[in-house]
């Protein structure tokens, strides 16, 4: 094995707890057993703050009024419970440590009118952002396939109106539109997760398009026009919603 | 030797301070700034910038897109040199990411690895290239020779300034049942160009001292004033504390007593 292959071990062992726990690992013999365990619970908590921060960011910003600072689960019992199976940047992780922070932040946030659409749509970008990174699409094909992992929420307030108000100074907690909206979550191969409004023709497609369908196909079913489903493959495809199947 | 400059990284949350803030003399960028950051005008006009962002790990090539993104900003700042760490924080194929500095083996592999994408990167950028080392929380029994022993080679090789982390050395130290002194003069310090000071805490995972957004301590600035003069081409010190939980009086705190320090 080369080195690359040795560090890529020690990286994972340090990243993947039920790896660590292996045979194949600690057959190995690479590292200091406890070292190895306390510096990998180390980097679960910085690695799951970083993310709590960013993506739960309206949720620290209403913190003044609910008290609740999302990032305070990385010091509680639940999240202990969840180091002996941790995979960091897997999307099971990733769904249960936000399930950790929508249990510590909702009921305290009860006064917000949307604070359930808000925390749906937090938890989705945390979501979205995790899981396997290596894509084998060369972007070219002729079956479009949506990404997995790419989520499409249905809300029953306008969040992109407060968004930006509640990261702005703010007396009294701003209010959003009660009116539906729904929103495409993404992430492009280079990780970064972004959210866009989602028409009928989005929707559409994206519930369609499974990699086996040819654009003819997906057209039809979709009720588009050929330069309308080119246009919206465009833009899904930029964001990281769609990409196209290469056969195997 | 030069007046050293001695600096903070720029921490958004604290834009307003940092604009009115005096004695301060660089600002190191870990994040381009954000849109919505109304310091950030202010903040360009007034400071030298220093280039800290994560660029890459040059365990492989930087594609054209990281090299790209890496002029842009140091354009964008005016940088007078560009810093990237000695990491290998991500598995090759992307699978498994720490997302936290992580150094390399200490191989003659990773060697000739990085000696070459260095090497690459500094043909493409219009600014020196200086690199900072990583603290080892453990050993990997796969390493072949000391990380001092590994840096000096690879800056013999490439002519790369080196950014002098002090606490990532005082935690090896400290590990390793050591004196920080003893274990500074191991490294070559006759390359670095910018140091790192930072404070340290105890972790409760670790069960032991890491690196912390706090004051550095005594020990700590000692550690400086006995690091600096033997660092012939020094020109920056910088105190390296970027969190959001970081306040303004411990920054300003801690960048007058590393001036004091020294």
């Amino acid at each position: 094995m080369s080195d690359r292959g040795v560090q890529d071990l020690v990286i994972r062992a340090l990243a993947d707890a039920p790896f660590r726990d292996s045979a194949e690992w600690r057959g190995r013999d690479l590292a200091d057993p406890d070292r190895v365990e306390r510096f990998a619970r180390f980097l679960a908590r910085h690695f799951y703050f970083e993310r709590i921060v960013h993506f739960f960011k309206y949720s620290r910003a209403l913190a003044r009024v609910t008290g609740r600072y999302p990032e305070a689960i990385l010091r509680r019992p639940g999240f202990d419970a969840l180091l002996p199976t941790a995979v960091l940047g897997g999307r099971e992780t990733a769904r249960a440590v936000a399930g950790l922070v929508v249990e510590y932040v909702r009921d305290a946030g009860r006064a917000v009118r949307y604070h359930i659409d808000l925390l749906r749509y937090q938890e989705a970008m945390m979501l979205v952002e995790a899981g396997p990174r290596a894509w084998t699409s060369s972007g070219t094909g002729a079956a479009p396939e949506t990404v997995e992992g790419t989520l499409l929420l249905e809300l029953d307030y306008d969040l992109p109106v407060v968004l930006p108000k509640l990261l702005q100074p703010w007396t009294l907690v701003p209010e959003a539109p009660r009116r539906a909206a729904r929103l495409l979550v993404a992430r492009s191969r280079h990780g970064r997760v972004a959210v866009a409004r989602a028409d009928e023709a989005v929707a559409s497609v994206v519930q369609l398009a499974d990699g086996t369908k040819t654009l003819d196909d997906l057209a039809r079913a979709a009720g588009l026009r050929p330069a309308e489903l080119a246009a919206t493959l465009q833009d899904l495809t930029e964001i990281g919603a769609v990409r196209f199947s290469t056969g195997s | 030797m030069a007046p050293l400059m001695v600096g903070a990284f720029y921490n958004p949350h604290l834009g307003a301070e940092l604009v009115r803030a005096e004695g301060i003399d660089h600002l190191a960028m870990a994040d381009p700034p954000a849109p919505s950051d109304t310091h950030w005008p202010a903040i360009k006009q007034r400071y030298t910038l220093l280039l800290h962002d994560y660029l890459g790990q040059l365990s492989e090539p930087l594609d054209d897109r990281a090299i790209a993104r890496a002029r842009s900003l140091a354009a964008l700042y005016d940088t007078p040199w560009v810093a990237e760490h000695f990491q290998c924080l991500h598995t090759e194929d992307g699978t498994y990411n720490l997302n936290y500095v992580f150094p390399p083996l200490y191989t003659e592999e990773f060697l000739a690895r990085f000696v070459a994408n260095a090497t690459a990167l500094q043909a493409r950028l219009d600014q020196p290239l200086v690199m900072e080392n990583i603290p080892g929380f453990f050993d990997v029994k796969a390493s072949q020779m000391p990380e001092p022993v590994w840096l000096r080679r690879f800056f013999d090789a490439t002519g790369a300034g080196f950014l002098l982390d002090l606490p990532h050395v005082w935690l090896e130290a400290h590990y390793r049942g050591v004196s920080p002194e003893t274990w500074l003069a191991e490294f070559p310090l006759e390359h670095v160009v910018e140091l790192h000071v930072a404070g340290v805490e105890e972790d409760a995972d670790l069960h032991g001292p890491w690196i912390a957004p706090t004051e550095p301590s005594d020990a700590m600035l000692e550690l400086l004033a006995h690091a600096a003069p033997r660092c012939p081409r020094a020109r920056a010190v910088t105190f390296d504390a970027f969190s959001p939980s970081l306040t303004a009086e411990v920054l300003l705190a801690s960048v007058a007593r590393i001036r004091a320090a020294l």
